[in-house]
């Protein structure tokens, strides 16, 4: 009886977990972030603070250098390579989503003309290779490289998205979704090895690491969380997150020590 | 079955638009009829005609999915390649309803209509819908046609323009031929690969290829597919100067005060109708008047999108050219002198080029369920010597010899040609099988592949796995290109040779000819292939040189005759006087 009521939680722990990963494009499945069922945005005194490194564990793979297969001219000028895992010094791993999984209520997202929300395809590469996108906020993509991109991404929850951005085109603005997403893969198929990703989030208590390693989340409501992780090749905390308690005006240590999904 | 028509409701409509005139232009949503409800029959059938593709639960898993190129549609995704619907949009009921009747062409999808009637093929749109909750409550968005502009000379040259400037060469291809240089990394939205069309065989497009239908896919995209929507390679709202304006201040390194004035109006004015354009996309709601406002400025977008649909439309023939078969056969012209090579302008001079269809080869293990070559055409002349041959095949990538990843085979573009190597005297002698023979009927084949350019090999096989190289080898004269998507293989050989087993061209002989055809990029390597049935060659009669001599004997006699029968009659007249 005891090994059946074990079966049984496993099947059903193994199932939310799979419904937890969603394709996210180009057949293979990524893990999504945890977002919380709704939240409210406020104003927020006296908040903490969370900051960190996130490191990679291991011998750190070497950056496979991407074959440019068109427009030398443009593409090729500097050597691309693939960013799915981009180790600097002291094993840091960057592009890491940190982020705060079960937050209800704290602040809005800041505003201003200096925060901008863009991708640069500068010489046919994505530039950041992940970019947090609030919900609700549009996104422009930049194009100085004076020949054709396309910008797909690969939304499953929000409606799909695939527009030509011609060599005529600067700059195209991307319109906002409606629902928390992501990450999801981000990918321009006149140059196949262009390759990003957006999260759309709810909240502004998500970070990615720096070269360094290096993440920050500030201005966090005292109180205790579920501190989450995404990382593109190293998968997600989803199933162990950790819990954190931010005191009011305090600060929070937490680092991640990473390694390669199997 | 009662289907709430759009019609009843637009003529409700109609008295709202009496009262407010400035609804008038106001989007059209769905036109046409929509779907019943979901029903229990629809289902069953669904389950019975479609989810051997498509899936028990929609998901595009069938148990065939596997050996379709294109792969059923998922339909949990919400992704649909055909839509009257602006990009981002899903399709109206409308549109699921007339793939669903019309199937796609140049993929497994087949057509319902006459096989199932309509309220049966709307019911499996209904349950279709199930597959995805976006369906529920979505208003799609259908793209304006009323701007059409017809058809001309002055529009397709234009269109041509637009072509070669908005990125369609990328994939496309400079001839449109599907052989851009992004094509051969293309996959779509599940990571499979997939392939730019080849807009020479516009018999292939999926959602048909009417100027319509084209431009549908241009303003919306192919969802799921890496075509995106080009709506956005327009400027909305800018004159073409203020647009080109804008670039070029973009481009400086610095601007003045000034500049990053005038700069700053121009994006303001332009943002004003992209805001309106963003909005409608986020699911917001436009006032008529803005709505009126957008519709002006996308005029001149919708005009510049017609020219190169028409441009698009004017690549591809009028339907699959007929095979040559009956009065199409391939026949060998005769000519006096010396053969035409491979870029003489002397073969211009054969109007009708002969075509024939190919197929997979799914009879012999490892089969080839999905080619991706279409067809092989031919011509040919011949002197007193010699037969001369043009063969040309479209092929989106040049493979040179390399290694399949997934079944590490050598692979690399080549050809076949196929004869009898002893021609059936009378249509009811049997011909050889047509996959390379059998055992009684050997067949003679000139091989040709892309890493030997120019030259033939000749072989005899028995059946596919009995071939052999012939030992002695012909002076068959062979040169080959490969331009913009297209092979073209010329060769030359004598009439006659001296080895039984090769076949002999002699004029007037009804001669079947077979083809295989390997794209080394989508994996064909030996039974893996395109292949066509037996078709028919003739070297024409050559022309007597007695048609200078009878005519003129034919009519000196007749001329006699009449002055003779003339001479008859007068004398009997004059003795009949008398």
């Amino acid at each position: 009886m005891k090994i059946e009521v074990a079966t049984i939680l496993t099947l059903i722990i193994a199932s939310i977990l799979a419904t937890n990963a969603i394709a996210a494009g180009e057949g293979e499945t990524v893990e999504s972030l945890v977002f919380p069922a709704s939240y409210k945005a406020g104003s927020v005194s006296n908040g903490g603070t969370i900051t960190g490194t996130v490191k990679f564990e291991g011998e750190a793979p070497e950056m496979k250098k991407l074959p440019i297969t068109k427009n030398p001219e443009v593409c090729g000028l500097t050597d691309k390579f693939d960013k799915s895992v981009v180790v600097g010094e002291g094993n840091a791993l960057k592009n890491t989503i940190v982020y705060l999984m079960d937050i209800s209520s704290g602040e809005g997202f800041k505003k201003g003309a200096k925060i901008k929300y863009e991708i640069d395809q500068d010489g046919c590469q994505f530039d950041p290779h992940v970019r947090l996108l609030p919900v609700g906020q549009r996104l422009t993509m930049l194009n100085p490289d004076k020949i054709m991109h396309n910008v797909h991404i690969f939304s499953k929850k929000n409606p799909a998205f695939n527009k030509s951005q011609p060599g005529s085109r600067r700059k195209m603005p991307v319109k906002a979704v409606k629902k928390a997403e992501g990450p999801v893969a981000v990918k321009c198929d006149v140059h196949g090895w262009m390759k990003a990703w957006i999260a759309y989030i709810p909240h502004p208590y998500f970070a990615v690491s720096d070269e360094n390693g290096k993440y920050k989340i500030e201005n966090v409501p005292p109180g205790s969380y579920k501190l989450g992780y995404w990382h593109e090749a190293c998968g997600t905390n989803n199933d162990a997150p950790v819990s954190v308690t931010v005191d009011a005006g305090g600060s929070v240590m937490q680092d991640f020590a990473l390694s390669l999904k199997e | 079955m009662s289907r709430p028509s759009v019609k009843k409701s637009l003529s409700i409509c109609f008295a709202g638009f009496l009262l407010f005139p400035a609804i008038i232009s106001s989007p059209v949503f769905a036109e046409g009829n929509s779907a019943p409800a979901a029903s229990e029959a629809g289902k069953a059938l669904y389950i019975d005609k479609c989810a051997h593709c498509h899936g028990v639960e929609g998901a595009g898993d069938g148990s065939a999915a596997d050996n379709l190129v294109p792969r059923p549609r998922d339909f949990t995704s919400g992704l649909y390649k055909i839509r009257s619907t602006e990009s981002g949009n899903l399709p109206t009921d409308q549109d699921l309803f007339e793939v669903i009747s019309n199937g796609m062409p140049g993929s497994s999808m087949p057509a319902w209509e006459g096989l199932l009637n309509e309220d049966e093929r709307w019911s499996l749109v209904a349950q279709i819908k199930t597959y995805f909750e976006g369906f529920e409550g979505a208003l799609p968005r259908v793209i304006d046609l009323s701007g059409k502009v017809p058809y001309s000379e002055e529009s397709i040259a234009k269109g041509k323009e637009f072509y070669a400037q908005l990125g369609c060469v990328e994939c496309h291809g400079v001839l449109g031929r599907g052989d851009g240089t992004s094509a051969p990394d293309l996959t779509d939205e599940w990571g499979f690969r997939t392939w730019p069309a080849n807009m020479e065989h516009s018999w292939n497009y999926r959602g048909g290829s009417t100027t319509e239908d084209i431009f549908k896919r241009f303003i919306g995209g192919i969802a799921g597919s890496p075509m995106p929507a080009f709506v956005s390679s327009f400027r909305v709202g800018l004159t073409d100067a203020e647009a080109e304006r804008i670039i070029a201040l973009e481009d400086k390194d610095e601007m003045t005060e000034e500049e990053e004035a005038e700069y700053t109006e121009l994006e303001e004015k332009a943002y004003e109708y992209e805001d309106l354009m963003l909005r409608i996309e986020e699911g917001d709601e436009i006032t008529p008047e803005e709505q009126k406002k957008l519709d002006v400025a996308m005029k001149p977008i919708f005009e510049k999108s017609w020219h190169l649909a028409n441009y698009v439309k004017s690549l591809g023939s009028e339907g699959r050219p007929p095979a040559a078969v009956g009065d199409k056969v391939l026949r060998s012209q005769y000519r006096l002198g010396e053969l035409p090579g491979l870029n003489d302008a002397a073969w211009g001079e054969i109007e009708d080029t002969s075509y024939f269809p190919l197929v997979g080869q799914v009879i012999i293990e490892p089969r080839q369920f999905n080619p991706s070559l279409d067809s092989v055409t031919a011509k040919s002349f011949y002197n007193d010597n010699e037969v001369a041959f043009l063969f040309s095949w479209d092929d989106r990538t040049r493979t040179l010899p390399q290694q399949n990843d997934e079944t590490g085979e050598t692979v690399e573009d080549a050809i076949a040609i196929q004869f009898p190597v002893k021609v059936p005297t009378s249509p009811l002698d049997p011909k050889p099988y047509f996959i390379w023979g059998d055992r009684r009927l050997p067949v003679y084949l000139w091989h040709w592949k892309v890493s030997e350019a120019n030259r033939i090999t000749e072989m005899n096989a028995k059946g596919i796995g009995k071939v052999s190289v012939q030992a002695s080898q012909n002076q068959i004269e062979t040169e080959a290109v490969y331009e913009d998507g297209r092979y073209r293989l010329w060769t030359k050989r004598a009439l006659r040779t001296d080895d039984k087993n090769d076949l002999k061209f002699e004029p007037g002989v009804f001669i079947p000819i077979a083809f295989s055809a390997w794209d080394g990029s989508n994996g064909d390597v030996n039974t893996k292939r395109a292949i066509s049935s037996w078709y028919t060659f003739v070297l024409d009669p050559v022309p007597s040189n007695r048609r200078f001599v009878y005519p003129p004997v034919v009519a000196l006699i007749s001329v006699g005759v009449l002055f003779g029968l003339r001479g008859s009659v007068r004398r009997r007249e004059s003795a009949n006087s008398t």
